[in-house]
Formats: structure tokens, C-alpha cells, sequence
């Protein structure tokens, strides 16, 4: 937990300044959640102000502080969700709008070792992004909680209000699906990044 | 028999299979690090305050609205209940038979024919 339990309960009973610090705590690992469920960095910061609203405004129904945190993420999910689905459309032709820019801006770097490092990370982040896109969205962020955010069974199974059997299937399941695309995904990127070194 | 012979082409694939369960592994790894988290912005906290006001006064906006609609639907009940009752009042139903009703509502123009008279009339 970054907060205390007071501190919960003070925002709870109207308390403005410690709801303020509640979010100042939490506020940078929620955005670099979303970004990694969205991937639209451009849009990372709305969502997050509606998850910090919806917190606010349930804030009073949260009976036991020491759930909090699923709690949090919870919101999370299910504003990520609502985005998803409200931008569907807009999304993928945004997605090719950014994954151009970030061609020209890696067009434009010229070798130094930073650039270089750049260059993988985009290299990574883009590969990930088609394996995920290939999987649908439920598939993909609970595999982006486990595998990326590092979330414990224990505490994806108090976000999605199911057992750890179930869990363990369904992430059984999306790992299989995506290790299916892997082939071609990853194959499709190494052409890719070898097209790029060629430029 | 549970461990059964594997054939070259199987064991390749099983090998297969786990190198890119371990590729997988160290992509999602290499991924995390590859997206820190973002800084937040410096209206972060200003936007969040003017989206809670906003969302409070639609909210309160939303209450006036329906606290309006159920006003106007008890006084429209009210007025509804009170026209009931007075038309009931006017309309008082019968309670006798519909033969009695019939009788009550026509005896001057039954009367050329009572029964009396009819059999007076037979016998003479």
C-alpha cells in the first residue's frame, strides 16, 4: 500500500486533502498502467482523471481499506474497458497514425547510442503491441496485468471477482492464443527492423 | 501407458513450443521496461477538480430534475384520486336486482298491464 488506512478513511468522510494525496500516490502507476492497457499515450491521461472521478465518487462504498488496491486497479480495468470499447474504430486508425510518426522519428535518428536504445524499446513496444492486438481485449489486458503489471494471482482474482482456477485457464488460454500468433508477429517485426537498419 | 515413445518431429515441436513460451517470457519483460510509467502533466490535479465539480453539478442538476418530475406526478396523482372520488360520488350504483332497476325506472309504463288487472280481465 503507498497510503495509510487513515488516510483512506479521512477522504472517505469528505476529507479533499487526503483524497489529494491518495491520488499524488498513486497517480503515476495508474497512468503507466493504462498506458500499457490502452496504448494510446495521447489519451492515457483522460482515462486516468475518470478513474480518479470514479474513485471519488465510490470512495464512500469501499468497506475495508485493505482492498483497496485490487479496488484501484479494478477501476482502472473497467475505465480502460470503456475506452476501448467507445474508441475501437478511432483506435486503429490512430495506432498507424502513431506507429508512422514513430518511423519518421526513428528515420531521423542517426546512430547514437541512446537512439539505438530507442530504437529497440520501439521495436519491442510495437512487436507487443501486434501480439496483443491480435488476442481480444479481455485477453489482453488480463495478460498485460499478470505478465506486465506483475500482479499476483491472489490479486487478479480480487479484480475480476473469480476463483484462481478459473484465472489460471483463462490465462492459460490468451498465452496460448498469442503464443500462436507469435510466429508471424514476430517475424513480421524482424523484417520490419531489418527494413528500418536498411534506411 | 503415459509416457509413450516421442517422435523426432514431436520432440522438435515440444522444443519448439518452449522456446517460445520463453521468448514470450522475455518479451513481456523487455516490454515492461520498454513503457516506464508516464510523468503526469501539471493540470493533472486542476483538471481532475474541475471534472469532479462538473460531474457534482450535472449531478445536482439531474436531482432538481427528478425531484421536479416527482413532485409533479404526486400532484398529479393527488388530482387524479380526488376526480375518482367525486365522480364516484354522482354515480351511485344500484344494489337491487337488474329486473328491480328496470321496474323502479319504467312503473308508469307498466302499469296498463299488471298482473291483477290482466286476470281481472280473464275472468270476465
Amino acid at each position: 500500500m503507498l497510503v495509510e488506512f487513515e488516510l483512506i478513511q479521512s477522504a472517505q468522510r469528505g476529507d479533499a486533502a487526503a483524497f489529494n494525496r491518495i491520488v499524488s500516490a498513486y497517480r503515476r502507476r495508474i497512468l503507466g498502467t493504462i498506458s500499457r492497457l490502452i496504448g494510446r499515450p495521447e489519451d492515457v491521461e483522460d482515462v486516468a482523471q475518470e478513474v480518479f472521478i470514479r474513485l471519488y465518487y465510490s470512495l464512500e462504498q469501499l468497506r475495508t481499506p485493505e482492498v483497496f488496491e485490487p479496488w484501484l486497479y479494478r477501476l482502472t480495468v473497467n475505465a480502460s474497458y470503456d475506452y476501448l470499447r467507445k474508441s475501437r474504430r478511432r483506435q486503429e486508425s490512430r495506432m498507424s497514425d502513431l506507429s508512422e510518426q514513430q518511423v519518421m522519428m526513428a528515420d531521423a535518428a542517426a546512430g547514437s547510442r541512446a537512439q539505438i536504445e530507442d530504437h529497440e524499446r520501439r521495436r519491442v513496444r510495437d512487436t507487443v503491441a501486434d501480439l496483443l492486438a491480435s488476442v481480444s481485449e479481455e485477453d489482453r489486458i488480463l495478460l498485460t496485468l499478470k505478465e506486465v503489471e506483475g500482479l499476483s494471482l491472489k490479486e487478479l482474482e480480487q479484480i475480476y471477482h473469480v476463483n484462481e482456477n478459473a484465472l489460471k485457464v483463462r490465462l492459460f488460454r490468451a498465452r496460448q492464443r498469442v503464443l500462436k500468433n507469435m510466429k508471424g508477429v514476430t517475424g513480421n517485426t524482424a523484417q520490419s527492423a531489418q527494413t528500418d537498419e536498411v534506411k | 501407458m503415459s509416457d509413450r515413445f516421442m517422435s523426432p518431429y514431436e520432440s522438435q515441436e515440444s522444443q519448439n513450443q518452449t522456446d517460445r513460451e520463453r521468448q514470450l517470457d522475455e518479451l513481456f519483460r523487455a516490454y515492461a521496461l520498454a513503457c516506464p510509467d508516464p510523468e503526469p502533466s501539471v493540470n493533472f490535479m486542476p483538471k481532475l477538480w474541475a471534472g469532479i465539480e462538473a460531474r457534482e453539478a450535472s449531478r445536482n442538476v439531474f436531482g432538481r430534475m427528478a425531484k421536479a418530475l416527482v413532485t409533479a406526478a404526486l400532484a398529479a396523482s393527488a388530482i387524479l384520486a380526488l376526480l375518482v372520488s367525486m365522480s364516484s360520488n354522482s354515480d351511485q350504483p344500484y344494489s337491487g336486482t337488474f329486473v328491480q332497476a328496470l321496474t323502479a325506472n319504467h312503473v308508469s309504463q307498466l302499469e296498463p298491464f299488471h298482473v291483477d288487472r290482466i286476470s281481472e280481465m280473464e275472468n270476465q
